[in-house]
């Protein structure tokens, strides 16, 4: 072997699909927009002068209210498609499910905390996804679950009184309001430390990770790939028939997720409607 | 003639009360104290002119000294001039200005009125000054303090009713109304809400959206409420409640913003507002609140009207629901970005502990 085939680049790992990345993107705009739209409505008694500024900048009340709902929209379409893009990377794909909570991230946790105060020697090695980012993922997916829940409640009382008890509306304004303040300040406390105080974090952007921060975060993954344990080979044959059987259930699950969610949103207008028609 | 007339004129002025009036009123008196003198005008129509003498005396104007002519400047001279109105209306009208020397707020503050926009198009029996306060008897309805004396208070329907009699007869059956009947001066009477001098025309969308804020004048304040057992929390909820913020948002905002949003007197009524225990048209039947959702709601279902908590604060016997969805998330909140918030704390300082002993040791290492 000569010099030059010994030669290494800095070495980068791939670590989100452009996929991914449109989908934390649109995610951000949406949620962005909700925020935006959202706190004015849920503050609204405050008789807060910015507020009222903030309203009628985005075309009074209404158009807050129909912009929030447009925004909504769009998040929900998001969580479908990312529902059915996690569904074929576990069925077709048969990636490990690295997303899922095990009882190593209490462990990892509980050592991390120990770890900052002193009574533990060193941090978590931790793999694919840090703890730290469980916690993120699941309490999104689990806020925008209530979220589209209440939501849905809100947007449309007079269907949900049909079925459930008047109080369930006024209680889905507490519950809305009061999940969404919960993930803003979780947003802005826990991800924003996490990955834009502590470190830039870039992956999200780039896609990719240097080998210096993969050390660092993600140390049992690199340890993986290192040995040639991270990528497993995926039978062609087989990979073709699955996707045989999973594209034609995924696009009858999507067509019945998009038919719902055009019925949400165009079942009822008087909760939004100001103006005597 | 004029003479032994005058001189008789005073001597029956002086043997009722008035000693202390002066004698100018007395002039007029002899002629103004015939019953049953009328004056024609050339429309035909004509006007009582007999001054009660009695009433005179007692009135605020008799009382305190003014005399007819302070008003009636054009008639200072006996035989009088020809009048120049075409009719008794447009005397009237020609005269209440008359008002002004003396009155000058109250007088600037009706040009602001509904009644003087009326007026201005063609509705020429609107009210001036004259017709609501009879300045030939209008007692003194203000204390030492300028505020309304309560026998002032409880005559106002009736003087409103004058014009707007449809209007009183509704409002004495309300909850508001018979107690003013019963002589209960803490109710509101017609001028509470619509104002006295320059009242607002009440048809405008301005006027409803500040219609809380009249209701709620006195529903929130908890020295009249206690008295009768009335909740204060009438405003609080409603603000809370997605109609109201937008009504409140719309009028310090946009105060013409036309709305569909319903305002206290949607669900409560508007003169015939009614005591919330009245069996007859309470609002706790939930019929009747469901009338009142379907018209914006017109889909509406029995269950529906429940979303509206009928201004209670949600409490864990009547709204079990809201109460423990209030009460899980005033726990989850700070439970969580607090528990959030500590580990970052601790991560950061500790991560800051760490470069530093690492640059130390580094230090340590290039200087050893």
């Amino acid at each position: 072997m000569s010099d030059e085939t010994t030669f290494e680049l800095p070495r980068t790992y791939d670590r989100f699909s452009a996929s991914d990345r449109v989908q934390h993107a649109v995610m951000v705009i949406s949620f962005l927009v909700l925020t935006v739209t959202g706190l004015p409505q849920k503050y609204i008694y405050l008789n807060n002068r910015y507020l009222d500024d903030l309203i009628d900048l985005l075309g009074g009340i209404e158009g807050v209210r129909v912009v929030h709902r447009y925004a909504a929209t769009v998040l929900m379409l998001a969580t479908v498609y990312h529902l059915l893009a996690a569904a074929h990377r576990v069925l077709v794909r048969r990636v490990s499910l690295s997303m899922l909570p095990r009882y190593q991230d209490v462990v990892d946790a509980l050592q991390a905390v120990r770890y900052n105060l002193g009574l533990a020697k060193e941090r978590p090695r931790t793999d694919r996804y840090t703890w730290e980012e469980k916690v993120e993922y699941w309490s999104l997916l689990w806020g925008t679950v209530v979220m589209i829940g209440t939501g849905f409640m809100l947007w449309n009382p007079i269907a949900t009184a049909r079925f459930l008890p008047g109080e369930f509306i006024p209680a889905a304004q507490v519950v809305h309001g009061g999940e969404a303040l919960l993930a803003i300040l979780a947003v802005l406390v826990w991800h924003f430390y996490s990955v834009h105080l502590r470190s830039f974090n870039r992956a999200m952007f780039t896609g990719q990770m240097t080998e210096h921060e993969m050390e660092h975060e993600h140390p049992l993954e690199l340890a993986r790939i290192k040995a040639g344990e991270a990528t497993r080979a995926i039978d062609p044959v087989a990979l073709a028939r699955r996707r045989k059987i999973f594209l034609p259930v995924a696009g009858v699950v999507a067509a019945l997720l998009l038919a719902g969610i055009y019925w949400f949103v165009t079942l009822e207008q008087t909760a939004i409607t100001t103006l005597p028609r | 003639m004029k003479r032994l007339r005058l001189g008789s004129g005073f001597l029956l002025g002086s043997a009722l009360v008035l000693l202390a009036a002066p004698t100018r009123a007395q002039e007029c008196l002899d002629c103004h104290g015939q019953p049953g003198s009328t004056v024609s005008f050339k429309d035909g129509s004509s006007k009582d002119i007999t001054i009660d003498a009695e009433a005179w005396a007692a009135s605020v104007h008799g009382s305190m000294g003014a005399t007819c002519t302070d008003c009636h400047t054009e008639h200072k001279e006996y035989p009088h001039p020809e009048l120049k109105a075409g009719s008794a209306r447009e005397y009237t009208l020609s005269h209440y200005t008359s008002c002004e020397p003396c009155h000058d707020e109250q007088f600037k503050k009706q040009l602001d009125g509904v009644h003087i926009k009326a007026i201005a198009g063609s509705h020429k029996n609107a009210a001036v000054c004259s017709d609501c306060h009879n300045p030939h008897a209008q007692k003194k309805i203000t204390g030492e303090d300028g505020k309304l004396l309560p026998e002032g208070r409880v005559g106002i329907p009736q003087t409103c009713a004058r014009c707007h009699r449809e209007i009183q007869v509704k409002y004495r059956e309300s909850v508001h109304g018979q107690a003013l009947v019963d002589g209960n001066p803490d109710v509101p009477t017609c001028i509470d809400c619509h104002g006295v001098h320059d009242i607002p025309d009440p048809r405008t969308t301005a006027f409803r959206l500040a219609s809380p804020r009249m209701c709620a004048d006195c529903h929130t304040d908890a020295k009249k409420m206690a008295k009768y057992k009335l909740s204060t929390q009438v405003l609080r909820t409603y603000v809370a409640d997605f109609h109201g913020s937008t009504v409140t948002l719309f009028q310090r905002r946009h105060p013409d913003q036309v709305t569909n949003k319903p305002v206290c007197y949607d669900c409560h009524g508007i003169h015939d507002i009614a005591s919330k225990s009245d069996p007859k048209k309470s609002l706790q039947v939930k019929a009747n609140l469901l009338q009142t959702c379907q018209k914006c709601h017109p889909d509406a279902t029995a269950n529906f009207s429940d979303a509206w908590l009928s201004h209670y604060i949600p409490t864990r016997e009547r709204t079990p629901l809201v109460y423990w969805s209030r009460l899980a998330y005033q726990i989850l909140i700070p439970g969580v970005v607090g528990g959030m918030a500590l580990f970052v704390a601790s991560d950061f300082l500790r991560r800051r502990l760490d470069r530093r002993r690492h640059l130390e040791r580094r230090h340590r290492g290039e200087t050893a």
